[in-house]
């Protein structure tokens, strides 16, 4: 049930302990009923199925989801989380519209990857060579982030003209906003690294333990610089995603990133110990968290009342994913 | 004599596992009582259990004939009831003193007392460990005392029962003597003690009775003079049992596999040398804070280090794991539970942990390939391969350590470097291991463990290199290993010479 | 030996004090607009805010634990005291801080009976708690009428004190003494660096959680009474984000995510030492962003050589130095 690529074992195997199968059987159950709720609600609300509302949910998950992508790989390195996602994401706008008008779209693409994985890179090799405080490396960052990028646009927002070629990054495919498909693409290869590659299993082996990784002979500082850098590259499709669907560059975008991220990742169910984890859980926190807000809204509740209500599901959904996760 | 703790009718599972099924078992005051059993048979369940830890399913306890429920671990003191816990349970960045009196209820709030200074002191002194400061942070010492203060913790509480959960693990002879000296003077007392151990021979040299358990089940509980070695083993598995140690290996051997010449590691090991034939296991024997460990971590690439190294003939760059690995050296750690196993993952996954490189193609997996070699490899190690699934963490240390051999398997010609390799391992998974160490040197890799099991080391070892505050004392072979010679070098060794190595030793 | 590995826990946050003080006085120059008479003033006008919470962040850091649940908790205690104290002061202060007590023990009690990570159950408490005080101002702005208590909160005391950072500076010093001459603050140390180790020491690990999260409640809950009172207004946004300056104090100060190190006096001067960065900043006339970069730099440069590893690199570095 696991979805991060742990070998299960032959047919047999689970049977030498069914206890445990069935209560993770319970499990699976009740967290099946709290999603089929969540989603028979979110029906029943007026104008959730309408192509506007749809449309709109999906361009505001791949967003946040596109960031809680990197933080899962942060979370399952060991490193808890970062503080400097959010801040790279903003950053990432800046720079993508300097690029954009200076040098076409091709350039500012590459420019504005280059640019998130420099900078969550840097983090990266400070915290994996030197095994420095993950939390305290990312807000060290953050401060960086927001000291220096407003500085070099001196405090203003940056502007796209229409034409400029950011259409290419809001359009639609097959009748998707193309942020969505990019949010699916970016979640299977996310996953893909976890299960497939050496980098991947790596990764979870440092999470778990990074002494024991170490004296397996994985070079674990290298490991984690590598999760990071991953994790700026996704940080950064959602920098050049928010900036071209709003033609702006702007160093509030990002703001509340991080901890939604974080969110999402904690309701998906990944430790935050490090070590288990999975992309496709946290995009299933994404959902939960998008299709809450939705429905709050949809159902007229007002704002305040909204921050309460979605605060309350949240925790009993963490509340439910750890005891899960405990089992 | 009257019972001072009965236990009746105990059971308790965590999930699916039955740990301890209908267990029932009295203790006389003044009664020194060992608890033997394979891993996982149930025995420190039982103690956390007494101690308030874990609640049983069913089951009552009785303290001098009445009934009472045990329900936290300050109760089961307030009773009377003390322990050393299996896992080292010393707070590292506390004092000496803060440890020793940690969660005793006699201690105050305003706890700075000048009494209980002294009545630490005293106690360490009745371990013979009066020379250690007070003052001291835990965490500057090493593991051996570590358990010493632990069962300095102990000496304190002033306790009538006392659990011991194989206090003796990680300690060396000298201090085992003292800690079984305290423990006979407790015992004149009139207090009782529950003491759990591996070693056979323990069992002999300090218990009066002897209680086996299996599979969460009590089998028997007997006098000991009732019981000899090979029936306590044969009562332990369920069945019979041939003689733990393999027959030394003999004939030539190849070149050797590994080759240390004048390793250093600052402060702790200085200008060692030795070399390692193919098919040879070589036991390094030391006592606790000798070095020992150290060498063999610094060659694994886990200690800055100096000097030259080389495997099959070819420099081996020290100071790095990942290259130590690369060519051809494996590693065993002393510390499974945080420098081995991934607690958090299955066992399939941690056998193949050190195989992935092998089994990709650009960095891209294949895990049907990975599925197969992890079934082989824990065939091979002897484990039951239904249990691939499962957490490592849920398995018996005996089988975890098999894991983490397992990881070598087939990798040759390579190096084996084994701290501590049975540590904590019960006699039946103990044969199994030195039988898989021997499969190891039949397959031509080099084995290099250290020990502070003198028992294991006499029975195991090809070459016995003795070492003293990290310096080689001497090298025995064949007949010249014997418990004396050893025991001397590593506790006062004779002068040394100018080239470090016990000429008489030297010579044979 | 690496240089701040050399240093106790107590010395090792003077140091980075001292350090930070230093920058300063090199950014002034000489030119003496750093020492002038309000540094000291708004230094611990600001050590009132984020004192108390980086104290309380910081004690459940050092048991092993996360309260991320303060953010909330400030802006919230803000709202109810200043919508229930407009009579009596001290009635909204009993009020917020009741319920800060209540809702951090509430949170420690979820954590310890099913076993939950705090971190979890604090990002629950903080989305909550956020809810609540908009539900409470309805998304408002709400103003405190009664302006003669943020006269009284604002005014200057011996010398650069005010009530808020002399009840700052109040609160370390009981806390120091009781965490260094009773046996709790050996048990606390005990409960974070190992707590299997402690329970089975016989150490009541469960209700020194529970107790830590409820003084941390607690704590926010003041913070968030005494800086809305001294604004005179409460928001749900209004407040500002404490939580990164009052981790920033902790760990300066010498407590690891990891639990088991760090003392209150070392807290205190984390916490110091970043309110002289702020006010020192400020008093010099630095532009915002060159503000954040110096902070941003301070901050990696500690973080770098406060790192697990930084030793063993230097160490490799040298011997391979003497090699070559
Ligand atoms: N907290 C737990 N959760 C799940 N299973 C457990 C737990 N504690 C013990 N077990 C299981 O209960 C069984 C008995 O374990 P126990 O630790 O009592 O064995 P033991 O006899 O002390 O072994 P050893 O000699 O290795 O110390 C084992 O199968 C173990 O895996
Ligand atoms: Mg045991």
């Amino acid at each position: 049930m696991s979805q991060s690529g742990t070998i299960t074992a032959p047919a047999a195997a689970g049977g030498t302990r069914p206890g445990v199968r069935w209560g993770s059987l319970a499990m699976l159950v009740l967290r099946s009923v709290f999603l089929v709720a969540l989603f028979g609600i979110a029906l029943a609300s007026p104008g959730f199925l309408s192509t506007a509302n749809l449309m709109a949910m999906m361009t505001s998950a791949a967003f946040v989801g596109c960031v809680a992508i990197g933080m899962t790989l942060i979370t399952v390195g060991g490193n808890i989380m970062s503080f400097s996602l959010g801040a790279t994401v903003s950053a990432t706008t800046l720079v993508f519209v300097g690029a954009l008008l200076a040098w076409g779209i091709l350039p500012a693409i590459l420019v504005s990857l280059l640019f998130g994985m420099l900078v969550a890179l840097a983090q990266g090799l400070v915290i994996g060579w030197f095994g420095a405080n993950p939390i305290v490396v990312s807000i060290a960052a953050f401060a960086l982030i927001i000291g220096i990028a407003p500085w070099s646009t001196a405090g203003t927002s940056l502007f796209l003209p229409a034409g400029a070629g950011q259409e290419v990054l809001r359009g639609k495919l097959l009748g998707l906003p193309i942020e969505f498909i990019l949010l699916i693409g970016l979640a299977v290869l996310g996953q893909f690294l976890l299960s497939f590659t050496v980098f991947g299993r790596n990764l979870l082996m440092v999470g778990s333990s990074r002494w024991a990784a170490e004296a397996a002979g994985i070079r674990a500082w290298r490991t984690v610089a590598g999760s990071y850098l991953w994790a700026g590259l996704f940080a950064a499709v959602a920098g050049m995603l928010l900036a071209s669907r709003y033609s702006k560059g702007n160093m509030d975008y990002g703001a509340t990133f991080d901890y939604d991220a974080i969110t999402a990742v904690i309701v998906g169910g990944t430790a935050i110990q490090g070590g288990r984890g999975s992309i496709l859980r946290t995009m299933i926190g994404v959902l939960v968290i998008e299709v809450t807000r939705v429905v709050l809204l949809l159902n007229g509740f007002r704002q305040e009342w909204q921050y309460l209500i979605s605060g309350v599901i949240i925790l009993s959904v963490i509340l439910l994913q750890t005891t899960v996760a405990r089992k | 004599m009257s019972a001072i703790l009965s236990v009746d009718r105990i059971s308790k599972s965590f999930g699916a596992v039955a740990a301890l099924q209908d267990v029932s078992l009295t203790l006389q005051a003044g009664e020194i009582r060992a608890l033997c059993g394979e891993n996982g048979a149930g025995k420190s369940t039982l103690v956390k259990i007494l101690m308030g830890i874990e609640r049983p399913d069913t089951g009552s306890i009785a303290i001098d004939g009445t009934s009472v429920a045990i329900r936290s671990p300050s109760q089961a003191q307030a009773l009377g009831l003390a322990q050393v816990a299996q896992e080292l349970s010393v707070i590292p960045s506390l004092s000496v003193l803060d440890n020793i009196w940690l969660g005793s209820a006699q201690v105050p709030l305003l706890h700075r007392r000048r009494a209980f200074r002294q009545r630490a002191q005293d106690a360490l002194a009745r371990i013979g460990a009066g020379h250690y400061d007070l003052d001291r942070q835990a965490g500057t010492l090493s593991i051996g005392e570590c358990q010493m203060v632990e069962i300095a913790r102990l000496m304190v509480r002033d306790a009538r029962v006392l659990i011991l959960d194989e206090p003796t693990a990680t300690l060396s002879d000298t201090e085992i003597e003292a800690i079984f000296a305290a423990v006979r003077a407790l015992k004149a007392e009139g207090r009782s003690i529950i003491y759990i151990t591996h070693r056979m021979g323990e069992v002999f040299s300090l218990c009066d009775s002897v209680s086996v358990f299996r599979n969460g089940r009590h089998i028997v509980t007997k006098p000991v003079d009732d019981v000899d070695r090979a029936g306590l083993i044969e009562m332990m598995l369920g069945r019979s049992f041939e003689d733990m140690y393999l027959c030394r290996q003999q004939g030539a051997t190849g070149r050797p596999a590994l080759a240390v010449e004048n390793l250093g590691v600052p402060g702790v090991v200085h200008g060692f040398s030795m070399t390692v034939p193919r098919g040879r296991l070589v036991c390094i024997a030391g006592q606790v804070g000798s070095g020992a460990h150290t060498v063999l971590r610094a060659l694994a690439g886990l200690e800055l280090a100096t000097g030259r190294v080389s495997v099959d003939d070819r420099p081996l760059r020290l100071n790095s794991a990942p290259r130590a690995r690369a060519q051809g050296i494996h590693f065993i750690s002393e510390n499974r539970a945080a420098e081995g196993i991934f607690g958090r993952m299955s066992v399939a996954d941690n056998v193949i942990a050190t195989r992935l490189p092998a089994a990709s193609r650009l960095g891209l997996l294949s895990w049907p390939r990975l599925r197969r070699e992890a079934a082989r490899l824990i065939r091979d190690a002897g484990v039951d391969e239904r249990r691939l699934g499962s957490m490592i963490g849920d398995l018996s240390g005996g089988n975890q350590q098999k894991i983490l051999f397992g990881r070598a398997i087939g990798q040759t010609p390579g190096v084996l470097l084994m701290n501590e390799p049975t540590r904590g391992v019960d006699v039946g998974a103990r044969a199994e291991i030195y039988r898989l160490m021997r499969s190891f040197c039949e397959q031509g890799f080099g084995l290099v463990m250290t020990s502070t099991d003198l028992e294991e080391i006499v029975g195991v070892a090809d070459i016995v290199l003795t070492i003293y505050r990290g310096r080689l004392i001497g090298r025995y072979e064949k007949e010249a290993i014997t418990m004396n010679a050893i025991l001397t070098d590593i506790t006062h060794p004779p002068a040394l010479t100018r080239n470090g190595i016990n000429e008489a030793a030297a010579a044979s | 030996m690496p240089l701040l590995h050399l240093l106790s826990p107590y010395r090792r946050p003077a140091a980075v004090f001292a350090a930070v003080l230093v920058l300063l006085l090199i950014l002034d120059g000489g030119r003496g607009d750093l020492l002038g008479s309000s540094l000291l003033f708004s230094l611990f006008q600001m050590f009132g805010t984020v004192g108390p919470v980086a104290l309380g962040v910081g004690l459940t850091m050092l048991i092993g634990e996360f309260d991320l649940s303060v953010a909330g908790m400030v802006g919230m205690a803000g709202c109810i005291a200043v919508m229930t104290g407009g009579d009596n002061p001290w009635l909204g202060l009993l009020i917020a801080v009741g319920i800060g007590l209540a809702a951090g023990v509430l949170q420690g009690w979820l954590m310890t009976r099913l076993k939950l990570s705090s971190i979890g159950v604090t990002l629950g408490g903080l989305l909550i708690f956020f809810g609540i005080s908009y539900a409470l101002t309805e998304s408002r702005s709400i103003e405190y009428p009664n302006l003669d208590v943020a006269d009284v909160l604002g005014r200057k005391l011996v010398g650069f004190l005010s009530i808020p950072s002399l009840v700052a500076v109040g609160l370390y010093v009981v806390v120091a003494l009781v965490f260094g001459m009773t046996k709790l603050g050996r048990d606390l140390i005990a409960v974070g660096s190992d707590r299997r180790a402690a329970v089975s020491a016989g150490v009541p690990a469960n209700a020194l959680v529970i107790a830590t999260f409820g003084f941390s409640g607690a704590l926010a809950a003041l913070c968030g009474t005494l800086l809305g009172y001294s604004l005179a207004s409460a928001a749900p946004t209004g407040l500002a984000n404490v939580l990164v300056p009052a981790t920033t104090a902790a760990i300066l100060g010498g407590v690891s995510l990891a639990g088991g190190t760090g003392r209150p006096g070392g807290i205190a001067l984390g916490a110091l030492t970043i309110c002289l960065l702020q006010a020192g900043l400020n008093a010099l006339g630095m532009s915002s962003y060159a503000h954040e970069i110096l902070v941003g730099l301070v901050m990696l440069t500690i973080a770098i050589l406060d790192g697990s590893r930084f030793s063993i690199r230097i160490d490799e570095l040298r011997l391979s130095l003497r090699r070559s």
